[in-house]
This record gives C-alpha cells, structure tokens and sequence, in this order.
C-alpha cells in the first residue's frame, strides 16, 4: 500500500454542510492522493474552514461522505481522529503548563507515550522544554502546536490558515516545517488566504466559492489555463517585491 | 499497553500536570487555600470569641449609702456587666437603649442603702428599665441582679438557706460556637471550590479553543471528567487539611470523630459539587453564561443549607426542603462527624442523599457537555 504513491488517501463525495436551509458546503468531491500538500483556498465564507471541519470530525457532516484511508469520517469519527492531526486557527493551550507536560498529555489521549524533549528538538524548542505556552512567541507557537499535533504520528494533517498574523520570517519558517511534515509522509490538507504560500507550497489546490468547488489543480496549471485564457497582467520590471526587500534587511533567521 | 491501561492513560498523566499547574498559579492559590482561611479566620473569631455573656448598663448611682456605693463599683468591675460610664441623664440612656447601644439602665435610689422608718437596718430597691425589645435581657439582668442582693441580705439577716442551686461550667469539654460553624465554613469552602473553579475554567479554555483540541482526539469525555473529578478531590482534600489544621490549633476546635470519616465525607462532597460545576461549566460556551448561572445555583444552596445560620431557625416547611439541597447534607454530615463522631453508617441518610445527587448531577452534566 505504501508503495503506490498515488493511491488516494482522502477520497470526498458530495460532502454538504447546511445551515438554516442554506448549503455552506453544497455538495463537493475531490480526492487528496497521499504524501501531497492539498490546498483549500478561496475568499471569507467560501466554505473553506467548514470543510476542514467535516473532514477533522469537529462538524456533523450532514450531506455526502468522506473516507480517510479506507475509514468513513462520518460512521467512525473516534477512529478517524486515532489517523489524523489537527492544528487549530488560533493555537491555545493551557497556562502554566510545561511544553513536556502539554506534549505527554496530548499523547495519552492517544494512549501513548512519548519522548517529548524528543518532539520539541524536531520544532527547534528544546530549549523550552520548561517553558509555559504563554511564554512563547507567535511562531513558537505555532511550531510547538503542529509538534504536539503530530505526537501520535497521523496520516493525515489538517492545518486551517497556519500563517495568518505571523511575520515574513515565521511564516518562511513555518513554510519549510509543513514541507518537513510532507517529506516525512504525512499528507497535509490546508486552507490559506495567501496566494503566495498557496504556489510555493501547495502540490495541488482547490478553489472555493460560496460552498462549491470552481477549481482544482497543480498551481501550475491554473496559471496556464488562466494565461491561455489571454489574461495578461501588467508588466513589472523589478525581480523583486518589497518582501524580498524586508527579507533581504532583516535577515532570514527566525524572531522570537 | 492493554485497553485498560490505555484508556487510563490520560486519566493519570492529567491529574499530576493538573494539580502542579494549580500551585504554579498565585491567584488559584489564593482562591483555593487562602481565601478559604481568611474566611475562616473571620467567621471563627465571630463565632469563638469568649461565650461570656456581658450586659451593657448604665448605672445612676442616686444615694450616698455605703451600700449603694459598694454596689456600683462592685458592677463597675464585674465582668458580667458593661457598664456605660458616658451616660448621665435618663434621657441619653433611653436614647441608647432606643437603639439597643444599651441592654438596660440600673438605677439606685437616694434612699438606696439607707434605714427606713421601722426597720432595724438598711434597705432598698434596685430599679431596672428596659427596652420592651430586649427583654430577655432586662429579665435576665433582674434574676442576676437578684442573686447578688440575696448575697447582700444574707450579711444582715442571718439565714440558713435550705435550697440552693450551683451551676457550674462544663466549658471544657463541651461543643463550643465555632465547633458548629466550621462545618458550615468548611462547606462554603468545598462549595466555591467545586462550582467557582469550573465555571470560570472551562468556558475560559473553550472561547480559548483548547478544549477544542483535545475533541480533535480519541479523548472521550468520561476520561477528561474522571480526570478533573480526581485533581479537584485531591485539592479538596489539601483545603480541608489546611482549614482543619487552622481550625484546630487557632480556634481549638473540638474534633471528636474520626479523620478518615471527615476525609470520605469531604471527598464526596467535593464530588459532587464539581459535578455541578462541571454542568455549568460544561454547557455554557463563555463566561458570560457560566458567571450568572453560577450563582443562582450557590447563592440558595448558601442561605438554604445551614453555611451562614442554623437551618433549625427556619420554618419547617422550608427545613423540609433544605433537607435535600445538595450542600445540606454534606455540612451535616461534616458536622455529625466532628461533634458526635458520627460513623458512616450513622450518616446513611446522609450519604444516601449525597450519592443520589452525585449520580443525577453527572448524568446531567455529562449530558451537556460540549468541546467548544
């Protein structure tokens, strides 16, 4: 099974999600194929977070199905949760407690036990180990809360607009940590805003808008198919943008 | 790892982070053991102060006798008597007493103390007003009063008494004012610490999404509740160890039953208020729903069961009801434990009600409980 690299891990089938009589997600399928990065993108209440939560088990899902490895999400929600990781919007954790402690805890959830030092060295926060959550910075934070979404080794990892209100360092940093979750095979599912992270990470995207997918293909492709379209966009000289400018002053090295 | 063990998993590695993160926290210190022992500290000095009862007199001391005079200084340095040397005039003492600044007003005759026309030796009349509000006090005042010329009497007449009463002391070891009301203390305190906590607690962590994490895992919800039930017995366990300690050696209290019964009542009363607080807690999706609901639970549960004054004052119709409001039994049974050392089975109706509750209350909360 593992050698079939193109085998599809989430398969999706005209998944609804209603809200007084009124479809958010109106009946979408797509297919995730293993070991890729998927992206979910598209404008505020497109649908996107929704359909993350169908799949996370987090939202009754009210119309349509989905698998995850072979495992109907909506009939085995307990076994589902066992093979997937889930890093929330805003990450939270609670106060006054030591990474360690945060990180053997969310393991016994599943039953298992950890080397948490272990896991905070694979998010370079072994020096924290002693640290409380609150001590952290934004992209600290963000890289303890995808480690400790990783504790129990999923297929599947859900990550719901991971960069918003991170600076350009954070963000690069966090770009490099979802490609290190990819290449260790764990297929990743995300939503962004950002067109930008979408392209650099994203093998292939789904574009929504009110509940429905328009779109769905390698970033690539939907250049081509756009520009083909005869669309042609003002011309810049530059080689560079303002980012590479801000990068280029402040450095690539991480802020916290 | 076999199911078991497994599924017990959390349930163990919760408890320890739980209970090391509450004494990471100076506020939750404060509120769980602190708080409580101010608490106690100023209902016990309400409460035990000396039980000596004193009256609050004025005195106008109208004759020039020796005996008249005797008797001033003799209630000016009495213990037994208050006496307000400020008041001089009737009318300023009528006014005190008016407003019950004052139990009674003596007054001593001119011709207190001195012969009367026909009689061999002195005499008089000791006149005693009184508020007709307090005139427990005013009887109470003239019975003594009484006494204390029968001692005079018997120096100029010579008597034999025949009957006589001698009351005498059994302070020390009786039950004193304070042994009944820690109980009430240490219920009050079992009761903000199993409803307070939670209801600010978890709506905190729900607006906050951490709950919503642990939902993204196999954590089942009979597993986050046993685990929490677990830390928060052990911290009521610490407060009443904190609270008894305090009680005994600052107040003396009296504790005639055994530690392990008080110990089990505790627990399971702790139990059982973190019940309600983990329904309240658990159902409200912020802090605004939790707050209000929180204390229109505690606050009758306060008022009804005998934390701040004894249930038997109330009428009996509402004695018959407070009887099974949750709180009720447990600052009983805490009671029956310390002053009559009351054994389990003794406290079956007790404990019954006890159990009874606890079993409703987390069918309840359990029911509504929600992640987010």
């Amino acid at each position: 099974m593992s050698k079939r690299d193109t085998k599809n891990i989430v398969t999706v089938k005209n998944l609804t999600k209603t809200y007084d009589d009124k479809n958010v997600v109106d009946g979408i399928s797509f297919e995730v194929k293993k070991g890729e990065i998927f992206g979910i993108l598209g404008p505020n209440g497109a649908g996107k977070t929704t359909t993350l939560e169908m799949l996370e088990t987090m939202r009754e899902i009210d119309g349509g199905e989905a698998l995850i490895a072979g495992i109907d999400v909506k009939k085995q929600p307990n076994k589902v949760k066992e093979i997937i990781g889930v890093q929330p919007q805003t990450p939270n954790f609670e106060e006054k407690t030591k990474l360690t402690e945060i990180i053997d805890f969310l393991a016994s959830c599943y039953g298992e036990k950890v080397d948490a030092k272990e896991i905070l060295k694979s998010v370079q926060l072994e020096e924290k180990a002693s640290s409380y959550p609150e001590q952290l910075s934004g992209g600290q934070r963000q890289r303890f809360s995808i480690s400790t979404a990783l504790v129990h080794g999923p297929k599947v990892f859900f990550l719901d607009e991971p960069t918003t209100g991170l600076d350009p360092q954070a963000r690069r940093n966090l770009w490099d940590l979802v490609k290190q979750v990819r290449d260790r095979g764990i297929t990743v599912i995300m939503t962004t805003h950002y067109m930008d992270e979408a392209e650099l990470l994203c093998d292939r995207v789904a574009v929504m808008d009110e509940g429905k997918i328009i779109a769905l293909d390698t970033p690539k492709k939907l250049i081509k198919q756009l520009l083909a379209k005869g669309f042609k966009k003002e011309q810049h000289v530059e080689q560079a943008d303002l980012e590479d400018v801000f990068i280029d002053l402040t450095g690539k090295a991480l802020r916290e | 790892m076999s199911d078991l063990r497994k599924a017990l998993l959390p349930i163990t590695t919760f408890v320890p982070m739980d209970i090391k993160r509450l004494f990471r926290d100076k506020v939750a210190i404060f509120f769980v053991f602190v708080f409580p022992l101010i608490f106690l500290l100023i209902f016990g000095s309400i409460f035990s102060g000396d039980n000596n009862v004193s009256f609050r007199i004025a005195v106008f001391n109208e004759s020039d006798s020796e005996i008249a005079n005797g008797l001033e200084s003799q209630m000016i340095d009495n213990d037994f008597f208050d006496v307000d040397e400020e008041v001089t005039t009737t009318v300023q003492a009528n006014e005190k007493m008016g407003r019950g600044q004052l139990d009674a007003t003596v007054t001593l005759p001119s011709d207190f103390g001195h012969s009367q026309e026909g009689s061999s030796g002195p005499s008089g009349n000791i006149e005693i007003t009184y508020n007709q509000s307090n005139e427990n006090a005013g009887r109470t005042l003239a019975s003594v009063l009484d006494s204390m010329m029968n001692e005079v009497n018997s120096q100029f007449v010579d008597t034999s008494v025949p009957f006589t009463v001698t009351a005498e002391s059994t302070a020390s070891e009786g039950l004193t004012q304070f042994d009944y009301t820690f109980s009430g203390i240490l219920g009050f305190t079992l009761l903000s610490l199993g409803v307070f906590g939670p209801t600010t607690v978890f709506p905190r962590l729900k607006q906050k999404g951490v709950l919503r994490r642990y939902k993204s895992t196999p954590l089942k919800v009979w597993q986050f509740f046993v685990a929490n039930v677990l830390s928060n017995a052990f911290v009521g366990l610490l407060a009443l160890i904190i609270m008894f300690l305090a009680a005994v050696f600052i107040f003396d209290l009296n504790m005639r039953g055994s530690i392990i019964n008080l110990s089990i009542v505790v627990v399971l009363g702790t139990i059982l208020l973190f019940g309600i607080g983990l329904a309240v807690g658990g159902w409200a999706k912020n802090e605004n729903q939790a707050a209000p609901i929180a204390q229109l639970v505690t606050l009758p549960m306060m008022f009804l069961s005998g934390v701040f004054f004894p249930v038997f004052l109330m009428p009996e119709l509402l004695q018959n009801i407070t009887r099974f409001i949750p709180l009720t039994p447990i600052i009983d049974s805490i009671r029956l434990v310390i002053t009559e050392n009351a054994s389990l089975i003794d406290l079956a109706p007790e404990l019954g009600i006890m159990i009874g509750w606890t079993v409703i209350i987390y069918l309840i909360a359990f029911k509504l409980f929600s992640w987010e």
